[in-house]
């Protein structure tokens, strides 16, 4: 199957609009002040907004068969910054990798059971 | 419908749960939800994604990470959360597509698998199960997270 790969451009609204859908209050989201304390340069994207991408990614990749035997699983090695561009690519071996830039933020597999 | 927001405590609302606190084992009582059509419009326009669904065999459906957005409802309902709680990794997979035209009420539960402590930082790992009112499974999940406590 063929590599897909997607660009977004992540801005602190898109942010926003997935807390107000994901219902947390986790203010390392949006606190600047917060986020410079626990080490980040910036407010963090949630995870789980990329993981959304990366899902959608493996609809257009796998079609039909991602709804009824997908798989996905993420590590988040790193944060996802607003006002930053990231790709997201899934391999023709089902490896996916969210990256800014040169920056890994998450790595994975987005692959079908018993696709061998 | 039910939002998010509906069934999962928000970080700030109540004292939150302190790593020591976790136990492995402990089974994450089972509550319901509602994914209206509403939702998954809201969900899919969070993510980028057409507001009218995911076009599947002439109907409608939504990608199937909504879920998502439930997910730390089951761990937080009875484990309620710290601020600053970070997600280190999960894993979702699949057994049946979520109608982006009708409501879809479902069920989840979960369980506490593990805590551990790596490089100063300490984590919990979890499952999730979503299924039909029926019983039938629409999703399993392990999520691993990390507190500042």
């Amino acid at each position: 199957m063929n590599a897909m790969k997607k660009d977004y451009h992540i801005t602190q609204e898109m942010i926003d609009s997935y807390g107000e859908i994901n219902g947390d209050n986790d203010i390392i989201h949006y606190d600047v002040e917060y986020a410079r304390k626990r080490g980040f340069k910036a407010p963090i994207a949630h995870g789980l907004m990329a993981q959304g991408y990366a899902s959608a990614l493996g609809a257009e990749k796998y079609g039909a068969q991602w709804f009824t035997r997908g798989e996905i699983e993420v590590k988040f090695v790193g944060p996802l910054y607003p006002d930053e561009t990231i790709t997201v690519e899934i391999d023709d071996e089902g490896r996916l990798n969210v990256a800014a830039g040169e920056r890994t933020c998450i790595v994975g597999s987005a692959r079908l059971r018993d696709a061998g | 419908m039910t939002r998010p927001a509906d069934v999962k405590p928000r970080e700030g609302e109540r004292p939150g749960t302190r790593w020591e606190e976790f136990e492995v084992g402990a089974q994450l009582p089972s509550f319901d939800f509602t994914i209206s059509p509403e939702i998954v419009a809201e969900y899919h326009r969070a993510i980028e994604q057409e507001p009218a669904g995911y076009s599947l065999d002439g109907r409608k459906v939504s990608i199937p990470s909504v879920l998502s957005v439930y997910l730390m409802a089951v761990l937080y309902r009875r484990y309620p959360p710290m601020q600053g709680g970070i997600m280190a990794g999960n894993k979702f997979r699949y057994y049946g597509a979520i109608s982006a035209e009708n409501d879809t009420t479902v069920v989840a539960s979960g369980e506490i698998l593990e805590k551990f402590e790596k490089r100063g930082r300490r984590y919990v790992r979890y499952s999730a199960r979503f299924a039909r009112l029926d019983g039938k499974l629409i999703a399993e999940a392990e999520n691993i997270s990390t507190f500042p406590n």
